[in-house]
């Protein structure tokens, strides 16, 4: 029985609410809501990662992420002088709880910034509360094309590479290397079905066909039907585009019955949390990432040790990329304010569209910049395969190529994506 | 069509599986006259339970702990698979001490106060065990896949749907061949009659609600290698046994059993053609059924239908 | 033990007072929300789950017909209203019209099966007929927008002659939403204690008997079914606009359980207002319990349980116990005479 991820559960776990009782809520329009322009008082921002759910694990991760960026801040004396809060309530997975979540951030707890999202249904709903009230809002995580093609926003920013960059970095080669008969296992929500749109387009330009779709509702655990198909198509590739603990199972079963070596296995985009501590049989294939904590990179080592020291009980012993790009979005965030010199919710957007990040400020191969039509960060897109030559057992990645931001374009966003203009959106210093 | 094959036999699986699902709750609304939702909760609990018993997590580092862990995981399994359904019976019977107080009322209560006892339970899961998706052990010689007549499947779905057999046959013939099973059956339809012989009305129920609870954990831990174990699997568990007793009809043991069979071949070729809506097949069928028959294929009248 | 019919119907009165404590509670609730540690979207979510929740204590509580799929409708009306602002036009009275009609027609279409259905038969094909939409909403993608949800729905503006409201400010939605809720009450009222009100709580009490008495019993539970899926898709449709989306969530069988619970804790088996008490406690409860601890569902199904235990008539129950003997009396003598 596939599934229901319960909207039910909101833990609120660094609930300090700061205005207490007696705050005063003007409402959504322009220029009415000056929170907390006195310059001592704290800037909020609301960490709206699941916690419980399909994508749990992951979320914990971005959160670490972002604590470990605002830290780093708060250590030097904060932003503008003023000291960094937190807030956290769980999204559960679940797009109408990130509705929720939301209006009561923004409303209650006054936050001036939410930060964090895995899944791209509760990232689009969260979105579109914070569009209406023009709080900035960070897409950590969600790599939906969606994200940042027809539901982008002005007070949106995308942080992840998204499937249609990881295709192009995939399909093409793996066309020539295994051969043009592919079937793709798509997660049936809206992340899957995006990726595995891209997947086809791609196909379709490279020659390839596909055989078969098979629909992988959230929350299964159970592959035999789906891989029963495949045995029966045999392809010569099986795309897949699915994620959180459904592909952990899926992993699990493919190797189980010997499956991963033939047909090729393209994973579109492998989160880090998904596949820590399972054994190194289970990472077949070949997937992509946008960042991997064994980069010759310069940074990188430092990178690490300071994740070590701030989290020496996490199970998770190394930074992944759902960490990564938590800490990237709110470390750039927090310098936008710094740049703008204020909180202004408008001026801060300014600072953060087309603002150019360089390689080594990302700890990438390439330059990366936040796309000023789409509000998508353009950056490095890597090819992984499992890591079988090594005794490491952290060490699980071997990345295989890299690929430059321009060559992994998404060309359908920018004609996808129409932004609100700076009028539409509610302004307001945070 | 050799193809269909694969799909039926994946039905018939299934099927068998759905009956193990269905036991315990078809016990307690046959006999009890209640209908349980808390099965599924007290399904996950008894998977639960199995995890902590396999792993010993509480105790781990205690010097019986590092004895249990040294063992091979086969005999962890085997004492978790005997030892977790008494646990979850045991909250089972807990749950009848606190039912007392709706006998006599109208149906309605027994289903409220067991949908409240779900979510308590439920909670009482993720307070206990946390919120993340676990993975329960299986010994290897039931892990992995094999080939048959040039398909693959996995073992495991062998050795699940083997079991649900094995507990198909073994509560029927407690319900049949015992003394016991007689005088549960007795209490079922004539609670005078059982008090006359002298037995204990109350300690019968007692005993049947927690024997009914012991029967969902241990399709729990039968059933979560497959579906996976996170606090709420039990909701996905409840309503496929819901479906089966109606289309079975309350109080027919066989009916349930052939009901949970058609259901799983339906869901099987149906995945063969449309596997996205396969799942919704359950529900198209259980609606033709009682389209033309209010008390499902085999059942008689109930007080439940008051 | 007591039930609906026990309390006394005042049905003479269009406006009672306790409609009036309500409406004065409702309309002056944006001054003081945030002033208790609220805010005005838990009160737009009260107000809009009080519409779903009363309407369907008229088919729980007076009719008798315990469904556990109810959320059906009300997700039925939150796409019908969304597909209506996409697709035909931008208007707020034809999406909410359209929210009500079709979950109308859902409730008929279910209904029809149902009608001659009771007791555990009528709860688990209510629950079959609720999965069927649930899974329905998930699996059509190119109308409802799957798993994600139907996105960009938007807030219409409300056209009075004079002037215009833009509702896309939570406090003018909440008044708005307030007001439909109102007159959805005094309508409500009137229908209970109407005859068919009467009927319907005679169905309740003896099926057969309203049967010997010529009542063609099917068609008054098919009614009341209806009645009640339209109740649950004007809120649909208001929830629609609330969240500005619709998501397949409220119409799994978790959340048709959760508005059982509401009701039944508020008394909607013994009141009308029943369902009033259990709506606000829910939502007060998930935000300021929900606030202090991740455990607070765990203690709210504790509650319920003890409650489904001890006072099966709810809060309700409780008030009614609480007030003076002499006032219990008089009530059923009125009743008796």
């Amino acid at each position: 029985m596939s599934k229901i991820i319960m909207n039910r559960r909101q833990l609120l776990t660094t609930a300090a609410a700061a205005a207490g009782g007696v705050s005063t809520f003007f409402g959504p329009w322009k220029h009415n809501r000056v929170l907390a322009a006195a310059s001592d008082k704290p800037i909020k921002i609301g960490f709206t990662s699941d916690a419980s759910g399909q994508y749990a694990n992951s979320g914990a991760s971005d959160r670490r992420g972002m604590m470990m960026a605002i830290a780093e801040f708060n250590e030097k004396g904060g932003v503008l002088g003023r000291k960094i809060e937190t807030t956290h309530i769980d999204t559960e997975t679940t797009p109408a709880t990130g509705s929720r979540v939301a209006e009561r951030m923004i409303s209650r707890e006054e936050v001036g910034f939410m930060v964090g999202a895995v899944s791209s249904g509760v990232a689009n709903a969260i979105s579109q509360v914070a569009q209406k009230y023009g709080v900035i809002y960070l897409n950590t995580n969600s790599s939906s094309p969606t994200e940042s093609g027809k539901n982008c926003h002005r007070v949106k920013f995308v942080w992840d590479g998204n499937g249609s960059n990881f295709a192009q970095a995939a399909v093409k080669n793996a066309i020539s290397a295994y051969g043009k008969k592919w079937m793709l296992l798509t997660n049936d929500y809206g992340w899957g079905h995006d990726t595995a749109a891209a997947t086809k387009k791609l196909l379709a330009k490279y020659g390839g066909t596909v055989e078969d779709e098979f629909l992988v509702p959230q929350g299964t655990r159970d592959f035999s039907s789906a891989l029963l198909k495949i045995q029966q198509a045999s392809p010569n590739v099986v795309a897949a585009a699915v994620g959180g603990d459904d592909q952990k199972a899926m992993r699990q079963q493919v190797a189980q019955l010997g499956m991963g070596e033939k047909p090729a296995w393209i994973n579109n985009q492998q989160d880090w949390p998904d596949v820590y501590g399972l054994p190194i049989e289970n990472l077949f294939g070949v997937f992509g990432t946008t960042w991997y904590y064994k980069l010759d990179l310069p940074g990188v080592d430092d990178f690490v040790k300071r994740y070590q020291a701030m989290y020496p009980d996490t199970k998770m012993r190394v930074p992944g990329n759902v960490f990564y790009n938590g800490y990237m979005a709110t470390k750039n965030l927090l310098a936008a304010i710094e740049r703008a010199g204020t909180t202004n919710n408008i001026a801060v957007i300014k600072e953060l569209e087309g603002h150019k990040m360089s390689a080594a400020d990302r700890m990438q191969h390439h330059d990366a910049y936040i796309d000023p039509v789409t509000h998508q960060v353009q950056q490095t897109i890597y090819l992984a395969t499992g890591n079988t030559g090594t005794s490491d057992k952290d060490d699980m990645f071997k990345i295989l190529s890299n690929s430059s931001p321009d060559e992994v374009k998404d060309e359908g966003a920018p004609g996808a994506c129409a932004l609100e203009s700076y009028d539409a959106t509610p302004t307001f210093d945070a | 069509m050799t193809q269909l094959a694969p799909h039926i036999f994946n039905g018939l699986t299934l099927g068998l599986l759905f009956a193990l699902i269905a036991l315990g709750f078809m016990l307690i609304v046959g006999v009890m006259e209640v209908i349980n939702l808390a099965h599924g909760s007290l399904f996950a609990l008894g998977a639960y339970f199995a995890l902590t018993l396999i792993g010993m997590d509480p105790i781990a580092d205690t010097g019986f702990g590092q004895w249990w862990l040294g063992l091979p995981l086969a005999p962890r399994y085997i004492a978790a698979l005997m030892f977790a359904p008494v646990l979850a019976g045991g909250i089972g019977m807990l749950l009848e001490l606190c039912l007392r107080r709706t006998y006599g009322k109208a149906p309605l209560y027994g289903l409220l106060l067991t949908f409240g006892a779900g979510i308590v339970i439920e909670e009482i899961i993720r307070l206990g065990w946390g919120t993340g998706e676990q993975y329960l052990q299986v010994p290897q010689a039931i892990n992995g896949a094999t080939f048959f007549l040039g398909s693959i499947y996995s073992k495991y779905k062998f050795f699940a749907a083997g079991f649900s057999v094995f507990a198909i046959l073994g509560v029927w013939a407690f319900l049949e061949k015992t003394p016991y099973g007689a005088i549960i059956k007795a209490g079922a339809h004539d609670s005078e009659m059982v008090r006359a012989l002298g037995y204990d009305l109350s300690k019968l129920r007692l005993l049947v609600f927690g024997f009914g609870a012991a029967l969902a954990g241990l399709a729990g831990i039968v059933m979560v290698p497959i579906w996976g174990l996170r606090p709420h699997v039990g909701i996905d568990v409840v309503i496929p046994a819901f479906l089966i007793i109606a289309l079975g009809g309350v109080g027919s043991f066989w009916g349930a059993v052939f009901a949970s069979i058609l259901v799983g071949l339906t869901v099987g070729v149906t995945g063969a053609y449309a596997s996205a809506w396969s799942m919704m097949s359950m529900y198209v069928l259980l609606i033709l059924v009682l389209g033309f028959r209010a008390r499902g294929l085999f059942g008689r009248a109930s007080a439940l239908e008051n | 033990m007591m039930t609906l019919s026990n309390i006394s119907p005042r049905s003479q009165q269009l406006i009672t007072p306790q409609i009036i404590l309500l409406a004065a509670l409702l309309l002056s609730a944006p001054l003081w929300l945030t002033a208790i540690g609220l805010y005005h979207y838990i009160g737009l979510e009260i107000v809009i789950w009080l519409i779903y929740a009363m309407g369907f204590n008229l088919l729980f509580g007076y009719t008798g017909l315990h469904s556990f799929g109810h959320g059906a409708y009300l997700g039925v009306g939150a796409y019908a209203f969304g597909l209506f602002q996409q697709e035909i036009a931008v208007s707020l009275w034809g999406g909410l019209i359209a929210a009500v009609a079709i979950a109308g027609l859902a409730g008929i279409i279910v209904g029809l099966f149902l009608s001659h259905r009771r007791g555990l038969y009528f709860a688990l094909l209510s629950i079959a007929f609720g999965q069927i939409f649930w899974f329905s909403a998930i699996k059509m993608r190119w109308l409802t927008g799957g798993e994600d949800g139907l996105l960009n729905i938007p807030r219409p503006e409300l056209n009075l002659i004079f002037t215009k409201v833009d509702l896309n400010d939570n406090v003018a939605f909440y008044y708005f939403a307030a007001v439909i809720l109102l007159v959805l009450v005094i309508l409500l009222w009137r229908l209970v204690h109407s005859p068919f009100g009467r009927i319907l709580q005679a169905v309740r009490q003896n099926e057969m008997r309203a049967s010997f008495a010529g009542y063609e019993v099917w068609r008054f539970k098919l009614a009341a079914f209806t009645i009640s899926a339209m109740f649950a898709g004007m809120a649909g449709g208001l929830l629609a606009m609330a969240q500005q989306s619709a998501y397949p969530d409220v119409m799994a069988v978790h959340q048709s359980g959760l508005v059982v619970m509401m009701v039944l804790i508020g008394g909607g088996l013994i009141s009308f207002w029943g369902p009033v008490l259990g709506v606000i406690l829910y939502f007060v409860a998930r935000d300021v319990l929900g606030g202090i601890t991740e455990t607070w569902l765990l203690w709210y199904g504790l509650m319920f349980v003890v409650m489904v235990m001890f006072r099966p008539e709810g809060i309700a129950g409780v008030l009614q116990q609480l007030k003076p003997k002499s006032a219990k009396d008089a009530s059923i003598r009125r009743q008796v005479a």
